[in-house]
């Protein structure tokens, strides 16, 4: 019999960007290269997984702005343009490096591993949101949702509404997506504060995440600390996170992904190269960008040596052996401890896993391989068959926090970014007033579209990713400019509303370039 | 709780003799693509900070972005109401910002007369921890001292787990003070385990210190050291100084100058040529595509070394035969 539970959560998400105006728009590769490098081939692990008949239990975010692009028939068949420039690349790679064996050993691993990419993503019909609702449908994944635009939720708190919309637009667009309710959110950024629980059980959502302070520093204490979910007092559970085994995985100095055996992921051949040679896969304003063809190891000095991807996956193999062995003592000795079979929450950005990680899939599949055939010590589960196991939880308070650097608000509020709020606040109060206004149903026309254009605008104004940019203080042009076009917007759509005066042209380019949520209305915001 | 003050005291000197250790280990530093070096330094123990070197990763953007530059409308810079905001940054730092309408301040400045001018514009901030606030009752208050231009500002509140508001007005000469708004409430979080323990749910100290220590991933040998942690702000904010503006500042910017001079030097070969466009052409056995003018080009990766390169052309029948077989030495001194 088991000892313990281990419940291994992936936030994927990426923000909504999409640009039909532009032929090409650098910030598109966001999603192409975390189609190429992380989504494909986590679902390329699942179906080998699948394929042996290993049973697995993986909890999944799919953010909706994610799945808004993942099922957008644009970028789609960008994504195509782009996975066939690889491969055109990869072949003039393998021709390039013939006389280094040991290179031109990687440019076929490169080109192998972008053919595959091409035939999973054709496999699905361009529709990668398919494939995970294959695993979802077969008991493998659990799929949950997160904020509508992952908007940071304790910096929405001064106007609750907009909390609701970002709750509320999501439970449909995931319904909608899976032809199910969601079970679960995972809170944008593990942002939580307390009271937002009673909108997520007013949603029908019934657990959440929060950092492991959010459940530590709760109130009352809690007897098994974040070994086990606590109940808020609206009945919502929360499940805190384990930070030694995240530590494992995330950290770059103590964990896995910084061996020196693993790919680097800084030297890609789209900086490396001669600029004639590599000109027509990087930007065609001659930026050079990364490719994702990385010829190096992490080595460990200033001189890299190339990468042997045979090392690499006896590492992700050894390295999943020592995680395994580290949650099987953890869980032995809390078992004691507590009394109790414990839960250990190890929760990860998705992207980490072969975007940053590049070994990340391959070691995820071994561990799940690992924890099926080698030990009995530990079982995998999802937040609700523990919650169906184990429905008597102790009901705490959690405190306020976040995952985010130091652990609070600050990544998403500082110099940086701090004006932005009196901008996103005064739109949130102004969508409420506009969805009190016009609250009947008779609504409809012209303008029940610029309404459901305001808040769409409102909500894409909201995502967290902008504030963290600027956050970081680095490249910030595009994530001030986002922030700017889509709070003007929604502010001339108020003025247009109120004065009676859309401009349907206008109206009709907007709803064009921001397309997201379709069905999206506007009375949630309230 | 005298077991969890003996064991906070303990940590805080212990943390305090660890704070000397400066060196931070650098991930290593490629100087061509200048994304690494700012992702790479960071503090370790700060929570959150790996979380956000991987996030960061996501938005891989290149070092010279030329985009059109197109003129965007500035958001306006006033929405015409009196409004103070007030939001929590962290268990002791809140952050306000606030609209004072021109009018507002004519109308002031015409009723109170000179006594305006002796006036200070203050912050008033008010500890409204359990209590219904009605603007006499807080348990106290403490004023900030702002200026006419400012309309953002961050509070060291110094209290996690209390409830704050805050009035934007005037302090006069005589101390007496004028409202222009007051904020909403806001609640600090603790920044340690609560005091509160329910009956039912009972845990010894010292078992919850040790479950605590290992929630934050300190193994079961040291519990202690997660209290020290939490206790100060160390593991929250990184430094032990309550640091004032400069605690504002992220820490990706904080990227120590060093001399990085450098400079890297490669080969490629290109070999190119022309034939019949029919013909049919092997270069080192390999056959090859021509262009439809019969002209092709080849690059590769020149190691040190011999390459010897034969280069065969065949016509279209099969009948003439050329080859021809460049040799190339290369080395670097």
């Amino acid at each position: 019999m088991s000892k313990g539970y281990l419940c291994i959560v992936l936030h994927s998400h990426l923000p909504f960007v999409r640009h039909p105006e532009h032929e090409n728009f650098l910030e598109e590769d966001w999603l192409y290269e975390a189609i190429t490098e992380t989504y494909i081939p986590l679902i390329n692990a699942f179906e080998s997984l699948s394929n042996d008949k290993v049973g697995f239990r993986i909890t999944m975010s799919l953010t909706p702005t994610l799945i808004s692009m993942l099922s957008d028939s644009l970028l789609q068949e960008r994504y195509l343009k782009h996975i066939n420039r690889l491969i055109e690349l990869a072949h003039k790679e393998v021709e390039r490096t013939r006389w280094q064996p040991e290179f031109n050993a990687l440019a076929n691993m490169y080109l192998d591993s972008f053919c595959r990419s091409r035939d999973t993503f054709e496999r699905y019909q361009c529709n990668l949101v398919q494939a995970f609702k294959r695993f979802q449908d077969s008991g493998n994944l659990e799929i949950i949702t997160c904020g509508a635009t992952h908007g940071f939720f304790p910096l929405m708190d001064v106007c609750r509404d907009s909390v609701k919309a970002q709750i509320k637009v999501a439970v449909s667009h995931y319904e909608k997506a899976f032809g199910r309710k969601p079970q679960g959110i995972w809170l944008p950024e593990c942002g939580f504060q307390p009271g937002h629980d009673e909108i997520l059980k007013e949603a029908g959502i019934r657990y959440f995440f929060s950092d492991a302070h959010g459940v530590l520093h709760g109130s009352p204490r809690p007897k098994y600390g974040v070994f086990a979910p606590v109940y808020c007092k609206s009945g919502v559970a929360c499940f805190g996170r384990d930070l030694e085994s995240s530590k494992q995985v995330w950290s770059s100095i103590e964990g896995y992904p910084g061996d020196y055996v693993y790919r680097e992921f800084y030297r890609d051949i789209g900086f490396d190269l001669d600029f004639d040679y590599i000109k027509p896969y990087i930007h065609p304003d001659g930026i050079r960008i990364s490719t994702g063809i990385k010829y190096y190891r992490i080595t460990g000095s200033e001189n890299k040596q190339p990468y042997n991807c045979h090392w690499a996956r006896e590492k992700a193999a050894e390295h999943a052996g020592n995680f395994l062995f580290n949650r099987e003592k953890q869980v032995e000795y809390l078992y004691d401890f507590m009394q109790k079979k414990p839960l250990i929450i190890s929760p990860y950005d998705a992207e980490l896993y072969g975007h940053w990680w590049y070994e990340g899939p391959m070691w995820l599949e071994f561990l799940m391989r690992k924890i099926y055939f080698d030990q009995k010590t530990i079982r995998m589960v999802t937040p609700s068959e523990y919650l169906s196991e184990n429905p008597r939880n102790q009901v705490v308070t959690p405190s306020a926090s976040s995952w985010g650097w130091k652990g609070y608000n600050e990544m998403w509020l500082q110099g940086t970014n701090d004006w932005i709020y009196r901008h996103l606040h005064q739109a949130s109060f102004r969508m409420t007033e506009l969805a009190k206004d016009f609250s009947r149903s008779s609504v409809n026309g012209l303008l029940q579209r610029a309404l459901n254009q305001a808040l769409r605008e409102l909500l894409l104004a909201q995502s967290s990713d902008w504030a963290f940019i600027m956050g970081t203080g680095t490249h910030i042009e595009y994530a001030v400019r986002r922030t700017k076009e889509h709070l003007l917007r929604f502010n001339s759509l108020y003025e247009q509303i109120k004065s009676n005066s859309v401009d349907e042209n206008w109206l009709a380019d907007i709803e064009y370039k921001d397309n997201i949520f379709p069905d999206i209305d506007y009375r949630v915001h309230q | 709780m005298a077991i969890l003050r003996k064991i906070k005291e303990k940590l805080i000197s212990l943390v305090a003799g660890k704070k000397k250790e400066p060196k931070l280990k650098k991930i290593s530093a490629l100087p061509r693509t200048k994304v690494k070096e700012e992702a790479g330094e960071f503090k370790k123990e700060v929570l959150g900070t790996q979380e956000t070197t991987v996030e960061k990763a996501k938005f891989s953007t290149p070092v010279t972005v030329k985009t059109a530059p197109r003129i965007l409308q500035e958001l306006p810079s006033r929405y015409g109401q009196n409004r103070i905001v007030l939001q929590v940054r962290d268990p002791w730092w809140l952050h306000t910002y606030w609209e004072i309408t021109p009018d507002t301040l004519e109308n002031l400045k015409h009723k109170l007369g000179s006594a305006f001018q002796a006036a200070k514009i203050i912050l008033r901030v008010y500890d409204v921890s359990s209590i219904n606030f009605d603007g006499t009752n807080a348990h106290r208050f403490f004023d900030v001292e702002i200026n006419y231009g400012a309309n953002s500002w961050y509070i060291d509140t110094q209290g996690p787990g209390r409830s704050w508001c805050v009035d934007i007005g005037l302090r006069l000469a005589s101390g007496e003070f004028i409202l222009i708004a007051r904020s909403n409430i806001v609640h600090t979080p603790l920044d340690s385990p609560s005091w509160i323990t329910d009956e039912e749910w009972m845990i010894p100290e010292d078992m919850f210190a040790r479950l605590y220590g290992m929630g934050f991933g300190f193994g079961k040998s040291s519990p202690a050291k997660a209290w020290q942690q939490a206790m100060r702000r160390a593991l929250f904010s990184g430094t032990l100084s309550s640091g004032g503006l400069a605690s504002m500042a992220s820490p990706v910017k904080r990227v120590q100058k060093e001399r990085k001079f450098w400079m890297v030097v490669n080969t490629e070969l290109i070999l190119y040529g022309a034939t019949e466009p029919d013909a049919k052409v092997t270069v080192q056995g390999n056959a090859i595509k021509l262009k439809p003018d019969g002209t092709f080009s080849l690059r590769f990766a020149l190691p040190d070394g011999k390459q010897v390169i034969p280069v065969k052309g065949t016509s279209a029948d099969s009948i003439d035969t050329i080859t021809i077989t460049p040799v190339v030495n290369k080395e670097t001194k």
